[in-house]
């Protein structure tokens, strides 16, 4: 042995945190070196700070765009961690002893996109082997019931150490990382001399992933470093969130589970070992009862015994967190995750985030903002005075390079996807011209708060735009109606973001599927039609709107005759939808007009639906030329016949002069028909028509009703003139009499 | 004799796959069990023991078959739920098959099912003639296998009624019968248990009670996994039935299966196969049984009307009926299939496309 003392862990492992403490009080070293980028030693002293509350990340970004980070995470319960606080306390010095973030950056660079295989060609790598050789359908499973559970120190440190000597046995030199694994072992090894020439082997620790333990133990020999790519970068200490840990995947950037793995350090510490599996389903089970369900403690025991039953079904005491689940499913959600899945994910991912003292962060995502602010000219505008900004969208076609060209579209997007951010620093005006859809007015101010939700943001995404999508994405996932989803659309396309768009439409499409109210989808098509009509002018590809635009407008124009079944005061929206997507339908080329056109004839012929609805449906056919006048000949009297009803008669005409109201007044035949109708009523029956029309007649103007006037005039006779006067004079006292006591009318025979 | 019997009990069908397991069995076995949990599941999701091929009788999710046997070794009832035809029934037997060696301690769950059925009767000559003894009683499954300590199955429990489902509760739970006519209480040797089945989405299913459910562990089984799978099962029931009913037309073709599979899929699941797209589910359960029977049914129109060769517009009056159950909304969710998906699905689908939509017009 060469003296030195490996203690081999795993990123994220409670029981590696746990008992790499026990092992450093027993070794009592002088000198600890841990696994992680030299360049990186210089946060260390914020690290160890009391108001540093884990998780916390330290991120290492590049300086240049496009930007590309690394991440080290930390969680409470990280060995890393643990062994930073164990020497800060024994005042014993840290050495960082990885490659630093320079070099990591620069290698990640080297491997462009085009040089990786494809997913179904590549080897599958030791992990992905282990997967499907455990059994256990992953390796994380293997892991947590092989070592995460034992008992003491000797059977995790000689587990840990076994278990990073197989899998490097089992490594292949054509694994893409190989070449990559090689470079940072000669590395360390350079480190770990450097330190022995200061401190005696025997009172070192090196802390490292329990597949370098081997390559590691050879470090005496000298060998010539080989040169080492680098590219500029900077790092920070960030907060990190459990959830941001969860949703890393892969070995060492992050853990599935982060709660429930404190858990598991918190039976560590209570020397309890089944305290993380009782932990766990009592927490699912109070979940459950917080949210209105029935979760009782009979329940929590019978899950902890299969949960055990099925450990031991697999060799081990101790369940692991697929046994928990699964028992948590079968026992607490009846069999159906779908139940249970709000407790789990709460139980396991939980809602931890992590706090550093004042001013340490300077995060990618800030520093990408700055560069944005200079790129696009808008540095002038960082102060605490409000400004305002006129936007041209368009080319502007005297600029040099496609860049300036372009400059206003770009800050266009930018501020939309601050928008998006509540970063607060910029606000959009209203445009004094209408429909310019190439015009846009902000107003841009500076202040601290807009800071501090920028560092926030960090947690969404490096850069504006990756934490853009990240909020639009979310935005998606919280929507409550389909015209929220059609909002957040809208939103990606004013970004400029196409893959958000494209997100957006699919989840659009399923909410699509669900959505029953016509409203709804008239609204959400209208809304997407707009977007289209923006056509190129914000150079996004918004082709993949047509088909979803498709789908919704042919689903409302099915639904649409079931939908008039209603009273008149639902009618008043209902007829407003009709109206959006009958101009959605008319601006769309792609869209098939014989759909909406059958739709509504439909509404427009059956008697049995909301007779406004119908009439308003008659008004659409009728402007868009598609009843002849001898049709709406037969038609009004069809539906003013003498057997119908007044007020059905009555609602049907008012549904009919809601729309294109010229048209109707320049139809001689109408007035006709309507005269002929209300000739044919007797007394009482013309009182009934009377209040009816009445209210269809009143929002008509003045001047309508002198035209009106003019054709009645035509029909009876008369001189325009004359008729006008008497239709728009004041009533007079007799009349009004006579109507207020219509007002006392039995409606009811 | 034997040929005659139309189908033998697992536990005979497969007496030399179990005979290897049990010789060749390393692990602890738990009391009132034939072999270890181990070996259960081996002989449920396949394997092998020394030269003996165990072929598999569940395929598909094997964690499913691990936590119904643990369920059985935590002395927990078991009950499995899933759609019509997706082997609730068949797992209880192959289980009962390898616990025990006996899968014939089955009550066969009915509207007509009484407490009788599931505690003991009695023999009412004996009992007038000699007055109440424990030789006059007439025990059910359950009760025996309470005294044998093995696990009875009790299949279609959702059928019975509320009443004989309650008679459940108080034995799974105290784990004894009481026979208050003879004072006498019968407790439950080690190793019984009950294994349920019961049908989620059907006509004539009474619901449990939350007090029985709890003392289950429900095991969920879902629908094939993959549409291979589907088919597979398909090809194989279709030309099994037409044998037997000889319908005189030719067996559908792969392409024909594949069709009416993905069609199945789609509506069940609610979404396109490729997941790009969500669908409308209409209210039927469109198992895969009734894939089968729509096949057959297309063979009969075929073969009684046509020309044997089954045409898209059998399929498509087959569709129809399958998927149209509800007039209203069941006919918009599959208008909307027919333009959305279907009609995009190119020209090797158009015929049907075509023929389905002729039918809603």
């Amino acid at each position: 042995m060469s003296g030195v003392n490996f203690f081999g862990i795993r990123h994220l492992s409670p029981a590696g945190g746990f008992f790499l403490e026990k092992y450093l009080d027993e070794i009592r070293p002088e000198c600890v070196l841990i696994e992680a980028p030299c360049d990186f030693e210089d946060v260390l002293s914020d690290i160890v700070r009391s108001e540093t509350k884990p998780p916390f990340a330290i991120l290492a970004y590049t300086k240049e765009p496009p930007v590309r980070t690394i991440l080290y995470p930390f969680a409470e319960y990280s060995p890393e961690y643990r062994a930073i606080l164990w020497a800060h306390k024994n005042g014993v010095p840290v050495r960082f002893t990885d490659l630093p973030s320079e070099t990591f950056l620069a290698l990640g660079e080297a491997k462009s996109e085009e040089d990786k295989i494809p997913e179904e060609n590549r080897e599958p790598n030791v992990y992905e082997k282990l997967d499907i050789q455990s059994g256990e359908g992953s390796h994380e499973t293997f892991w947590e019931r092989a070592l995460e559970h034992c008992a003491d120190f000797s059977g995790y440190h000689d587990g840990s150490n076994l278990f990073g000597a197989e899998i490097r046995s089992f490594s292949s030199k054509n694994d893409e990382d190989f070449a990559e694994l090689q470079l940072r072992e000669v590395f360390m090894r350079s480190r770990l001399r450097k330190a022995a020439v200061e401190f005696s082997p025997e009172k070192i620790v090196v802390v490292t992933g329990s597949y370098h333990v081997e390559g590691l133990k050879n470090w005496e020999e000298a060998e010539t470093l080989p040169e080492f790519p680098k590219t500029e970068s900077l790092h920070t200490l960030m907060p990190y969130s459990y959830y941001r840990l969860s949703t890393c995947s892969g070995y060492g950037a992050g853990n599935k589970a982060p709660a429930y793995y404190e858990l598991i350090w918190n039976g560590l510490e209570r020397g309890e070992p089944l305290y993380a599996a009782n932990a766990y389903l009592t927490k699912i089970a109070a979940f459950q009862r917080e949210n209105g369900f029935a979760a009782s403690s009979a329940q929590v025991i019978e899950a902890l015994r299969l949960a055990c039953s099925l450990a031991k079904m697999r060799g081990g005491e101790i369940p692991v967190l697929r046994d928990l689940r699964d028992a948590a499913e079968t026992c607490l959600g009846e069999g159906s995750f779908a139940a249970i899945s709000t407790a789990t994910a709460d139980t396991e991912i939980g809602t931890k985030i992590g706090e550093l003292p004042e001013g340490v962060s300077r995060t990618s995502i800030q520093d990408d903002f700055y560069r944005e602010l200079k790129e696009l000219k808008l540095e002038k505008y960082r102060t605490v005075t409000a400004q305002d900004v006129k936007l041209d969208l368009r080319e502007n076609r005297r600029a040099s390079s496609e860049k300036s060209a372009f400059l206003d579209l770009n800050r266009s997007f930018f501020l939309h996807k601050l928008r998006m951010l509540d970063i607060g620093f910029a606000e959009k005006r209203a445009v004094q011209q209408d429909g310019a859809t190439w015009a846009e007015m902000w107003t841009l101010r500076w202040t601290p708060e807009a800071e501090i939700r920028l560092v926030e943001s960090a947690l969404r995404g490096d850069t504006v735009e990756l934490a853009a999508s990240f909020a639009l994405k979310e935005r998606v996932e919280n929507a409550a109606a389909m015209s929220d989803i059609a909002e957040v659309i809208e939103n990606a396309f004013l970004c400029g973001m196409s893959a958000a768009l494209q997100y957006a439409v699919s989840a659009l499409q399923a909410t699509a599927v669900d959505a029953v109210s016509f409203e709804e989808l008239a609204k959400t098509a209208f809304r997407l039609s707009n977007i289209i009509g923006y056509g190129d002018i914000r150079k996004v590809d918004n082709s993949a709107l047509e088909p979803i635009l498709k789908q919704i407008y042919y689903r409302a124009c099915l639904i649409l005759p079931n939908t008039c079944v209603c009273d008149d005061a639902a009618a008043k929206p209902i007829a407003e939808a009709v109206n959006m997507l009958n101009s959605a339908e008319l601006s769309r080329d792609f869209l098939d007009t014989e759909y909406w056109l059958n739709a509504l004839s439909e509404v427009a012929r059956r008697d049995d639906l909301n007779t406004v609805l119908s009439g308003f449906a008659a008004a659409i056919l009728l402007e868009r030329s598609k009843i002849t006048n001898e049709e709406l000949k037969i038609e009004v009297s069809r539906r003013l016949s003498k057997g119908v009803p007044a007020e059905l008669g009555a609602g049907w005409f008012e549904g009919l002069t809601m729309k294109n109201r010229y048209g109707l007044i320049a139809r001689l035949s109408l007035w006709e028909s309507v005269d002929e109708y209300i000739n044919s009523l007797d007394d009482e029956e013309f009182k009934r028509a009377l209040v009816f029309l009445r209210r269809a007649f009143a929002d008509f103007s003045a001047a309508e009703k002198d035209s009106i006037a003019e054709n009645l005039g035509e029909i009876w006779g008369l001189n325009g003139a004359e008729v006008s006067e008497v239709v728009n004079a004041e009533l007079d006292t007799a009349s009004q009499e006579q109507i207020a006591a219509l007002d006392d009318f039995d409606f009811d025979f | 004799m034997e040929q005659q019997i139309l189908r033998l009990p697992a536990e005979k069908l497969f007496e030399e796959e179990l005979n290897a397991l049990i010789k060749a069995e390393k692990d602890p076995i738990p009391a009132g069990w034939r072999m270890s949990p181990r070996s259960v599941k081996t002989y449920i999701c396949g394997g092998k023991v020394g030269k003996t091929v165990i072929t598999p009788k569940y395929i598909g999710h094997e964690r499913l078959v691990e936590i119904a046997i643990a369920t059985l070794v935590t002395d927990r009832a078991l009950l499995l739920i899933g759609e019509p035809g997706t082997a609730k029934s068949w797992l209880s037997e192959h289980l009962t098959a390898a616990i025990n060696g006996d899968s014939s301690r089955v009550i066969q769950g009915t509207a007509g099912t009484t407490e009788e059925q599931i505690r003991y009767s009695w023999n009412y000559a004996m009992l007038i003639a000699n007055g109440p003894s424990e030789t006059a009683m007439l025990k059910s499954p359950v009760f025996t296998a309470m005294e044998d300590g093995a696990i009875a199955r009790v299949e279609e429990i959702s059928r019975c009624a509320s009443e004989v489902q309650d008679t459940l509760i108080s034995l799974l739970s105290e784990k004894r019968v009481s026979v208050p006519e003879l004072n006498m209480e019968v407790p439950a040797k080690k190793g019984f248990s009950i294994i349920a089945t019961a049908n989620t989405r059907d006509k004539g299913v009474n619901d449990m009670s939350a007090a029985l459910k709890r003392r289950f562990n429900i095991v969920v089984l879902p629908s094939p996994e993959t549409l291979d799978a589907e088919m597979e099962i398909v090809r194989t029931r279709v030309s099994q039935l037409s044998e037997g009913l000889s319908l005189n037309a030719a067996l559908p073709k792969d392409a024909v299966i594949e069709k009416v599979c993905t069609i199945f899929r789609e509506l069940r699941r609610g979404e396109t196969l490729d997941k790009k797209q969500k669908v409308k589910a209409p209210s039927g359960v469109l198992s895969t049984a009734e894939a089968i029977s729509l096949l057959c049914n297309s063979m009969a129109l075929a073969g009684s009307f046509g020309s044997g060769d089954i045409t898209d517009e059998d399929i498509a009056a087959g569709l129809q009926g399958a998927v149209v159950k509800d007039e209203q909304s069941d006919k918009i969710a599959w208008k909307e299939y027919l333009e959305n998906v279907m009609k995009k699905r190119g020209s090797s689908w158009s015929g049907l496309y075509k023929a389905c939509r002729e039918l809603n017009e």
